[in-house]
């Protein structure tokens, strides 16, 4: 049914906009505070 | 008084200054900002010539009419009150367009008051059940209560 | 409420939660989704597309939700100079920013096959928009200003007023005649008219976003600490 393509469309861009959401914060955190932590170590 | 509070009375008044601004604008914007006219509103009000409108209503039970020529369909829009509009409309119309359900139409009154849409769109209400649920009470049909 | 003021006291607290809430809501999303999908029962009048329903109101309820929590977050900025609060808003913008705009797409995908139209200039569909570009511009504006060295202030003026658009978004379709469909559930008085068949699907599908929601904010508060303090340090050296 045609109604399935609009489905898995939503679902699509639904799924693809959080998952890249995620993904981008989690590796800034990790970028920054292993920068914090590598600071801590130079003193 | 602390700078504090100073601080939280000056925002406290700030936002209820700025909500009542937009209650006001809201309030001059209510028939302008109108996606569509119902037909108290098109009673109240008289048709509005010569420019594009959209009205907005229930499809009357039992008054849908296809012409012969198979793609030009009659219909009466109504709402609450007593007042029903007569649409005609050339074209195909969305899926959920049926008697009894909401319709949006965009297009022009005639002289005569008939409404001639140029598209038609279907109105969907609050309500989500499945298709064995009655559609105006929300319970169970007969056939699951026998 | 000044509990969290103490940021090391807050990272204690984040640290563990962010894992927690970001498992426990990715699971719960893809229970309620596959439930959604296969599960749950088709509407007697809009047939299969009800589905979309699943991730377009968790989505429109976190936009909504986000610039709340981001102007309470303001306040507090402004009247208390709460350290955290400056952080806490600019934490939330992003991830509000980017449901906002799932509700709007998927809103769009709902309507053609419903309406007949992606797209129309009703009071709702217009609000919400206008709420993405009300998030555009505090992103842009928090960037512009944190260039300049500034404190913040105008951001969390710009978020605090904002926040009138909130309640436009949600009496829209009451006030309004409008072509987007009146509320299904008030939490007010308790009621839905959404069948419980997909009312259930539908609240675990929004509980679980607002816990992953809740693991994003955390992860950009944290990432936002960790840079200031490295900030910090470079400008002692």
């Amino acid at each position: 049914m045609s109604h399935w393509g609009f489905i898995l469309a939503a679902y699509a861009v639904t799924g693809a906009g959080t998952i890249g959401l995620v993904a981008a914060s989690w590796t800034a955190m990790r970028r920054a505070e292993r920068q914090a932590d590598a600071l801590r170590g130079e003193r | 008084m602390k700078a504090k509070n100073q601080r939280l009375v000056l925002l406290v008044l700030a936002v209820a200054a700025v909500l009542g601004a937009v209650l006001l604008a809201m309030s001059a914007l209510k028939e302008q900002a109108a996606y569509f006219y119902a037909p108290a509103d098109v009673a109240r009000q008289g048709p509005p010539q010569d420019r594009n409108v959209r009205i907005g209503g229930m499809v009357r039970k039992g008054s849908v009419r296809r012409a012969p020529d198979g793609v030009t369909i009659d219909f009466l829009v109504g709402d609450d009150s007593p007042h029903l509009i007569p649409v005609r409309f050339k074209g195909i119309v969305p899926d959920l367009f049926r008697e009894e359900s909401g319709v949006v139409a965009e297009g022009r009154f005639q002289a005569g008051g008939l409404f001639v849409a140029d598209e038609i769109l279907a109105k969907h209400d609050e309500n989500y059940m499945p298709p064995q649920l009655d559609v105006k009470t929300g319970e169970h049909k007969s056939e699951s209560l026998k | 409420m000044h509990i969290f003021a103490n940021p090391a006291r807050f990272l204690k607290i984040a640290r563990p939660l962010t894992p927690w809430l970001g498992w426990s809501g990715g699971l719960l999303i893809v229970a309620a989704l596959a439930v959604g999908l296969f599960a749950s029962p088709a509407d007697y009048l809009q047939g299969e597309s009800v589905r979309i329903l699943y991730v377009h109101v968790p989505a429109a309820w976190l936009g909504m939700g986000g610039w709340t929590g981001l102007a309470i977050a303001s306040f507090m900025q402004l009247v208390w100079r709460h350290p955290l609060a400056a952080v806490a808003a600019r934490a939330i913008a992003v991830p509000g920013a980017a449901f906002t705009a799932i509700c709007l797409i998927t809103g769009a995908l709902w309507g053609k096959p419903t309406w007949g139209t992606y797209w129309q200039w009703d009071a709702r569909l217009t609000s919400m928009l206008i709420l993405l570009f009300l998030y555009i511009a505090f992103i842009a504006l928090d960037d512009a200003e944190r260039e300049r060295g500034g404190e913040g202030r105008i951001t969390a003026i710009f978020g605090l007023v904002g926040a009138v658009n909130i309640p436009i978004i949600h009496y829209s379709v009451e006030y309004w005649n409008t072509l987007h469909q009146g509320q299904s559930i008030s939490f007010l008085r308790g009621s839905s008219s959404i069948d419980a068949s997909m009312l259930w699907p539908l609240l675990a599908s929004a509980l679980g976003f607002t816990l992953l929601f809740g693991a994003v904010v955390l992860m950009r508060m944290r990432a936002a600490l960790a840079r200031q303090k490295v900030e910090a340090r470079l400008r002692r050296m």
